[in-house]
């Protein structure tokens, strides 16, 4: 008996608190398909107006905006795997002088926010001329992936058994073969996940597109969503649509990889 | 072929010739291949982490305009930053704001931890998928969808308001000096409450079972069962919980740039928006990098103290 | 020739030595096995070897090539693991494949040499399969065929029994004699178990505490223990151990325990010299469950050397009995390395030990009542009380 009323009661709770974390979200896709100018709060539309979202799609240049955050994510992303693998295959595999402490250094990176070094890093870039270009938008970001990464891969290829690295040196690899031919094939679903969520921070990003980017080609969706809230603040379906856009590539990549996703945030957190 | 002497005598006789007691590497390792694979990361983490971040400390100590030459006065930023009001403020905002982004979640997840009966959860994929998705939405979005929420005059909070006949209570949300701090809070809490009630679930799962049992053979009352199983066997969750959202809690440019930009008056300001405002829009590098030091600080002592205290219970 | 060579082995770890100054040679083509309990050093002489850990002093020698610097893929050696170390997203084949790849053998090459080791082993059917489809015993194969298909100079074998159910355990073993013999490769193995030991080794090394305590051959090993640790770990259930007084009576050495008396024959007298010096002192004796024999169904049993036992407990298994008796004097050393053997007596501590008797299923014995034991007389043991060491036992080489 107490089984059946548990079990109520568990997803009363779990359906009201999803119900909470759904109802803003669900509430602005609503209203985008409203008919513009008539919204007010979250109601269903009475008819559905995808038109909004052509409408924002050309008023918002979010074709633009859409580029220039998928060239930026993708560089970071492969750049910030590539070496994660590299380096935390180095913490995780081999005993070297002084390996704690670097990764220490590496460790430090995970605590350190963008707004404790997005200063420097402007005035730098801007000597350098290279502010307002995807550079300034990628290498930051791959900087900051790398703290991350390397520690998820150290943490991965460290549990890994030592006797199948010892069974491909004896076979006759040397390092760069136990990591690509070995390693790395059996590290795919880590890597994967590091990976998801290495693009949803880059994707994300707003504050270091804001201090870099000043022409519009550069825009990164959640920057030229900004602009677009600034310019048409008062068009909320417009809004709304634009709103979507910017969040669909990494909403949709989360709902088919969310297993990797919360896996990845949750045991990624527990710090060394 | 030797003589079968006693093994301590054959020892005895070693000992004048011993090697020197130090761990060498396995034959054919040369260390050196580390520092190789290291390279790459190391220079791009350097380069773009680790100098700018002694960048901004060495910033912090000057007053500069961002045009033209800058001045060393030492700490004085940091005084100003203990004896500014405006400062002090936007500390103390932060400070509240904890309580939203990382309290209240904690305590809501929690409370979903003590309730949730262990035994059936099926299903729990969709919920989780659900759950987690506040933490997946760009912030920009969040805030334009809050703004909206949050919104005078269709604003469906006030729309909510109104159609149960309490049209008093409604209000411009963000733009009211007492409320702006709260609705901006709120925001924060709906964004983590969700990661706080996965990881608990996670973290309440692999408790095992015979654990509560024995509470309930002691005559254990479900609040009892709570404080006494529940609880301690969270730790770590909890510090990781703690963890992540109180960084999150200061690291919420986003939120207050596109939804208040730190108004009205000073109502909102917190220290990540004062870092951007006052080095691009008032022109105080110099002050605004000691701010950006703090905050960094600040982050860095909280996850030490965290997960020392989560680590010193066990 | 591949004649494996430790000499003056030690590897330490900061100060502890995890072995201690081994010297032993493993000829051609021979398959010597290590055994001892876990921290015995076994491991970390194959490591050694292997090249998987740095020898802190002394040399290895594989063929006439002192190979302490050289690195593993350069040792010509291949190993099998205990937890069989499978690449998992490599199929079967490319499991197989991948020594030669490294070392870059021709593709026809390494087909021909991967498919020869898959029908020596029965494993053609398996080939495009990965280990996860596997059971344990076909992974262990895989792992086998890993080593066969490279050829190399030596064998080496990391317990790679243990995680197989006792039946498999015992097939596998055939196994792996028969290819051993077949392809003559010389081989050093590694177990805990001292039944692989004695059934697989052509020698066997036995170590504890990173010391080896005897290399020779297993019949050399049960029926001649260097010392206490030997004599206790090999053959089981335990060879029973007592204290006694030696004392002279008339032309003839009588040991004493407890109430019981046994003469010691001349012929043992006279192989083991050495056992004059212990007139009129103590001495540890050991007598096999083996020895025993239930005097009542041998005939001309002779009575000098007959135990008078009461049987507190027996137990029938079918092929043989074992009959339990306590009452004498027990000698206890620091364990064998046998913990928790019920066997065992010497990890016991009370005053008096128990002795176990395999005896015949013919045997009269009943519990609760009294039985007269025949003591073979090769089957008993000396060994000194203080050092440990057999008297006239075998040698350690």
């Amino acid at each position: 008996m107490t089984g059946r009323i548990d079990r109520a009661v568990n997803y009363a709770l779990l359906v009201g608190f999803s119900f909470v974390a759904l109802y803003p979200i669900g509430g602005i896709v609503l209203a985008a398909l409203q008919r513009p100018g008539e919204l007010s709060g979250f109601s269903i539309p009475r008819d559905l107006h995808f038109s909004n979202f052509a409408e924002a799609w050309t008023q918002g240049h979010f074709a633009t905006y859409l580029k220039s955050s998928l060239i930026v994510s993708v560089s970071v992303v492969v750049v910030a795997t590539l070496l994660s693998l590299l380096a935390g295959f180095a913490f995780g595999t081999m005993k070297f002088p002084g390996h704690r402490l670097l990764f220490y250094v590496f460790l430090l990176g995970l605590m350190v926010p963008l707004e404790g070094i997005v200063i420097p890093l402007y005035y730098d870039l801007r000597a350098l001329s290279l502010t307002d270009t995807y550079w300034a938008l990628i290498l930051p970001q791959i900087g900051l992936s790398l703290a991350f990464g390397t520690f998820w891969m150290r943490a991965f290829f460290m549990s890994t058994p030592r006797s199948l690295i010892e069974a491909a040196e004896i076979d006759g690899a040397r390092n760069w073969s136990i990591l690509w031919r070995v390693l790395v094939p059996f590290a795919r679903p880590a890597i994967l996940t590091m990976m998801v969520l290495i693009f949803m921070w880059t994707w994300n990003e707003f504050l270091l597109a804001l201090v870099m980017v000043s022409s519009e080609n550069l825009r990164t969706a959640p920057l030229g969503l900004a602009f677009f809230q600034g310019q048409h603040s008062s068009e909320a379906t417009l809004l709304a649509a634009g709103a979507i856009i910017v969040s669909l590539p990494v909403v949709v990549t989360y709902v088919l990889l969310q297993r990797h996703f919360i896996r990845g945030m949750l045991s990624g957190a527990v710090k060394g | 072929m030797k003589d079968s002497l006693p093994v301590q005598a054959r020892i005895g006789l070693r000992a004048g010739r011993r090697a020197r007691a130090r761990d060498k590497a396995p034959p054919g390792e040369p260390r050196a291949i580390g520092y190789l694979y290291l390279l790459p990361a190391l220079l791009v983490y350097g380069a773009f982490v680790l100098l700018p971040l002694g960048h901004s400390v060495l910033l912090s100590f000057y007053e500069w305009d961002g045009i033209t030459e800058g001045t060393w006065i030492g700490l004085s930023n940091y005084q100003d930053l203990i004896t500014d009001s405006q400062t002090r403020a936007a500390f103390l905002h932060a400070l509240i704001l904890i309580l939203f982004y990382s309290i209240l979640p904690v305590a809501i997840g929690l409370l979903l931890a003590a309730l949730i009966s262990r035994t059936d959860l099926r299903g729990l994929t969709w919920f989780r998928t659900i759950l987690f998705l506040p933490q997946v939405v760009p912030l920009v979005v969040v805030a334009v969808i809050w703004s909206y929420i949050y919104a005078p005059g269709t604003g469906p909070l006030n729309e909510g308001l109104r159609a149960v006949g309490l049209d008093g209570l409604t209000r411009s949300w963000l733009g009211d000096f007492s409320w702006a701090l709260p609705s901006v809070g709120l925001v924060g809490t709906w964004v983590q409450y969700g990661l706080c009630m996965v990881l608990f679930i996670a973290g309440v799962q692999k408790i095992p079972t015979s654990l509560y049992d024995a509470a309930r053979v002691d005559g254990a009352g479900p609040g009892h069962e709570f404080l006494a199983v529940t609880l301690p066997n969270l730790r770590n969750e909890i510090a990781v919980a703690l963890t992540l959202t109180i960084i999150a809690s200061l690291r919420n440019f986003d939120l207050v740039y596109l939804t208040t930009k730190g108004g009205p008056g000073n109502a909102t300001s917190v220290p990540a928006f004062e870092v951007y405002n006052q080095a691009f829009e008032v022109g105080q590098v110099g002050f605004a990098s000691a701010i950006g030091v703090v905050l960094a600080l600040i982050i860095f002592a909280i996850t030490g103290v965290v997960n020392r205290i989560a680590e010193a219970r066990e | 020739m591949a004649r494996v060579r430790f000499v003056e082995a030690t590897k330490r770890y900061g100060d502890v030595a995890a072995l201690e100054g081994l010297n032993l040679t493993v000829e051609d083509g021979e398959l010597v096995v290590f055994v001892g309990p876990s921290g015995s050093g076994k491991t970390t002489a194959l490591r050694l070897l292997a090249g998987l850990e740095s020898i802190s002093s002394g040399h290895v020698y594989i063929g006439d090539k002192q190979v302490d610097d050289i690195p593993p893929r350069e040792r010509d050696i291949a190993m099998v693991f205990q937890d069989y170390a499978l690449y998992p997203q490599m199929t079967v084949y490319k499991n197989l494949a991948f020594g030669l790849r490294m070392r870059k053998v021709p593709g026809p090459e390494i087909d021909k040499q991967v498919r020869d080791a898959a029908r020596i082993l029965g494993l053609e059917a398996m080939l495009e399969r990965r280990p996860r489809q596997l059971s344990g015993g076909q992974r262990q194969r895989v792992a086998l065929g890993r080593a066969l298909v490279r050829s190399p100079q030596v064998f080496l074998m990391d317990e790679p029994l243990s995680n197989l159910d006792a039946k498999l355990r015992v097939q596998t073993r055939v196994e792996i004699a028969r290819i051993q013999r077949e392809f003559g490769t010389t081989t050093v193995y590694v177990t805990h178990d001292q039944t692989e030991a004695m059934t697989l080794g052509q020698r066997v090394a036995v170590m504890k505490d990173g010391a080896l305590q005897q290399f020779d051959t297993p019949k050399t090993l049960y029926d001649r223990p260097a010392n206490l640790f030997v004599a206790g770990f090999i053959g089981s259930p335990a060879m029973n151990l007592t204290e006694a007084s030696l004392d002279r009576e008339g032309d003839s050495l009588v040991a004493r325990f407890g109430d019981h008396r046994l003469r010691i024959g001349d012929d043992t007298l006279a192989r083991r010299p050495e056992l004059h010096r212990f007139e009129g002192r103590k001495v540890v004796i050991g007598i096999r469950p083996e020895g025993f024999e239930d005097a009542s169904i041998v005939p001309e049993a002779p009575p000098d050397r007959r135990l008078s036992v009461v049987v507190d407990l027996r137990e029938d298994m079918g092929s043989d009995v074992y009959a339990y008796f306590s009452g004498l004097p027990a000698f206890t050393p620091e364990a064998t390395g046998k913990p928790d053997d019920p066997a065992d007596p010497t990890t016991r501590s009370p005053d008096t030990a128990t002795f176990i008797a395999r005896l015949s299923p013919q045997t009269h014995v009943r519990e609760g009542t009294h039985a007269e034991l025949l003591v073979d007389e090769e089957a008993i043991h000396f060994f000194n009380p203080e050092t440990g060491l057999g008297v006239n036992g075998g040698r350690i080489r």
